[in-house]
């Protein structure tokens, strides 16, 4: 499985205003890029585009070479999992209910998921610490255990291409580091890629490979974490965040606001 | 076994236990008395002789195979139609299936009497005619989203009402415009064999769609990005799934006249006693719209020297159910 990720001059417009004006980058297998941008920037645009959702003005999207914005959404969810920054209100459906979804796209219209399918369910519940709760309602959850949930479904849609909308945002901080390591060593392990948003560039420098800056609709910089320097991802990060500092510590970049 | 899914067969079994006894007690309801015995000797292929084998095969099956039907039906597209618009308030007139089948059969009352097929005719054409119209609105605003089918439901029902006023005002005061009132209250008065039989077809394609289309159905709760993203076609999943449930509410109302109430109050009876809102509990919400509706019109029949209108009595008996449960499960109401 691999979702090697192509968008050339992507445009996108609400009406006359014109969101994103022509962005290009790729990502590659196995590859984890953090969007960052201000907020209005637009990033949630650009994921629900490259999903298929919203249509374009101009440009393309390809996976490992290939056209998909025009496919129907049941091969495209085969192809991308999407985890909105904000999930719809569900009530009186369990855990294991709603992680089962994920696996509409591979399941024939008419048929229910079994056996083989809860037991996958469990294994990714298990991964994210959430197996004891198989059984509960959804909606009596923590914002941040839907999340983990909603990550759960996510993964076991089993695509080469996440793309992930501030997953963290209702994480306590044991399990924004949990939940990004985790999907780190997932795509290390099998070629799948992850655009993720993230508020926190400081989470963006610990687990990804390359931050994309998304400024004025544009990405202004594709910039690989490991092999850069301080000094360069500096100058990456003040293209968004304006003036900032990074310092390395054992290992590991630091952004501080200068 | 786990505590929800026992609580789930026992809830299971106690409305199916219900629903055999109020389809019995409908089968025993009537102005021609027929003994508890006859009516087993009969329903095993017997025949008691006479004028009770009669009554019992061209009125009493029909009227009461009917009432479970329609009550199953109502309360399984009432579920549907909740979940499919998010809306816990959602009825078949959100996309104007009551209000067409209304004019439709107000037209057939004022341009050919009150002749019962034409009523029928009527009702299950300008139910379907106002559902094409809704879903030819959506297409010309290329909006195809819940929304747009909502506010396209409001554009059609009220144009149907607009012509069912001038129908009205048109009609002869005398028997037309009663006629028109009285099929806006409901009633299995006019039940027989032919036109239960005639309608079946259509019922039945409607329930099988629903439940070949179960786990889509659950999949449209989500939101529009999010079902869509899970591989949900939604454009065409959700015409199929209101396509379904507009032939089994439109083929139950074109026989019956308007009943309300069972298609609002049975999917809150199911998700409240199951506590999950998944295709069984809008198969129970089924199940207890039939029970419901049968010992409305049970009662409809008896309460009364004449029939009364079921609708009122889909109300009456439905009300205290909903509020005996909104009470006992109160924190998890709003």
């Amino acid at each position: 499985m691999n979702g090697k990720l192509r968008v050339d001059g992507m445009r996108v417009a609400y009406g006359r205003r014109e969101i994103l004006r022509g962005v290009d980058f790729t990502l590659g297998e196995g590859e984890m890029a953090a969007l960052l941008g201000l907020n209005a920037s637009g990033k949630t645009t650009l994921l629900r585009a490259v999903c298929g959702l919203i249509p374009l003005n101009g440009g393309d999207c390809l996976i490992n070479g290939r056209g998909y914005l025009q496919s129907d959404e049941r091969r495209r969810a085969r192809l991308i999992s999407y985890l909105p920054q904000r999930h719809s209100r569900l009530y009186d459906l369990s855990v294991m209910d709603v992680v089962l979804m994920g696996f509409n796209p591979h399941i024939s219209l008419l048929a229910s998921p079994g056996k083989r399918e809860r037991e996958a369910s469990l294994e990714a519940l298990d991964h994210l610490g959430m197996k004891d709760h198989a059984g509960e309602d959804f909606s009596l959850l923590s914002e941040g255990q839907k999340q983990l949930v909603l990550l759960a479904r996510a993964l076991v849609q089993d695509t080469g291409l996440l793309l992930l909308d501030e997953p963290d945002s209702a994480l306590d901080y044991p399990n924004r580091h949990r939940v990004l390591s985790l999907l780190r060593n997932l795509l290390k392990e099998d070629g799948r890629s992850a655009l993720i948003t993230l508020h926190d560039p400081n989470f963006a420098l610990a687990y990804c490979d390359k931050l994309l800056m998304l400024r004025d609709g544009l990405i202004v910089r594709d910039q690989a974490v490991s092999g850069s320097g301080a000094g360069e991802l500096r100058d990456c990060l003040s293209l968004v965040f304006g003036a900032v500092d990074v310092i390395e510590s054992r290992g590991r970049f630091v952004m501080l606001k200068a | 076994m786990n505590r929800p899914i026992a609580r789930g067969r026992a809830a299971f079994i106690t409305v199916l236990v219900l629903t055999a006894a109020a389809f019995f007690l409908s089968l025993l309801t009537g102005k021609y008395p027929i003994p508890p015995g006859d009516v087993f000797r009969l329903i095993a292929g017997g025949d008691s002789g006479g004028l009770a084998g009669e009554v019992f095969r061209t009125l009493r099956l029909p009227r009461t195979v009917a009432a479970l039907l329609a009550g199953f039906g109502l309360g399984m597209a009432g579920f549907v139609y909740q979940t499919v618009f998010k809306n816990p308030l959602a009825s078949p007139d959100i996309i104007g299936v009551a209000s067409g089948a209304n004019l439709g059969a107000a037209a057939a009352i004022v341009l050919s009497g009150t002749s019962a097929a034409a009523v029928t005719g009527g009702a299950l054409a300008g139910s379907l005619l106002a559902v094409a119209l809704v879903t030819a609105l959506v297409r010309v605003s290329r909006l195809n989203t819940t929304a747009t089918y909502i506010l396209a439901g409001i554009v059609i029902t009220s144009l149907a009402k607009a012509l069912i006023m001038a129908l009205k005002y048109f009609a002869d005061e005398g028997n037309d415009l009663a006629a028109i009132e009285f099929w806006t209250m409901g009633s299995f008065g006019g039940v027989t064999p032919a036109r239960l039989t005639a309608i079946l077809p259509l019922f039945f394609a409607g329930i099988l769609g629903l439940l070949l289309l179960r786990r889509q159905i659950g999949l449209m709760a989500l939101g529009d990005d999010e079902s869509r993203m899970l591989g949900v076609r939604l454009g065409v999943v959700r015409a199929a799934v209101l396509g379904c449930s507009t032939a089994v509410v439109a083929s139950v109302i074109s026989v019956t006249g308007l009943i309300t109430f069972v298609g609002l109050v049975s999917p809150h009876i199911a998700r409240l006693i199951l506590k999950r809102s998944n295709f069984s509990a809008c198969l129970f919400s089924g199940l207890a719209g039939g029970a419901l509706l049968l010992l409305a019109d049970s009662l409809a029949r008896t309460l009364y020297r004449s029939e009364l209108p079921v609708s009122i009595l889909t109300t009456v008996v439905g009300v205290p159910f909903l509020v005996y449960f909104m009470h006992r499960n109160r924190r998890r109401v709003l």
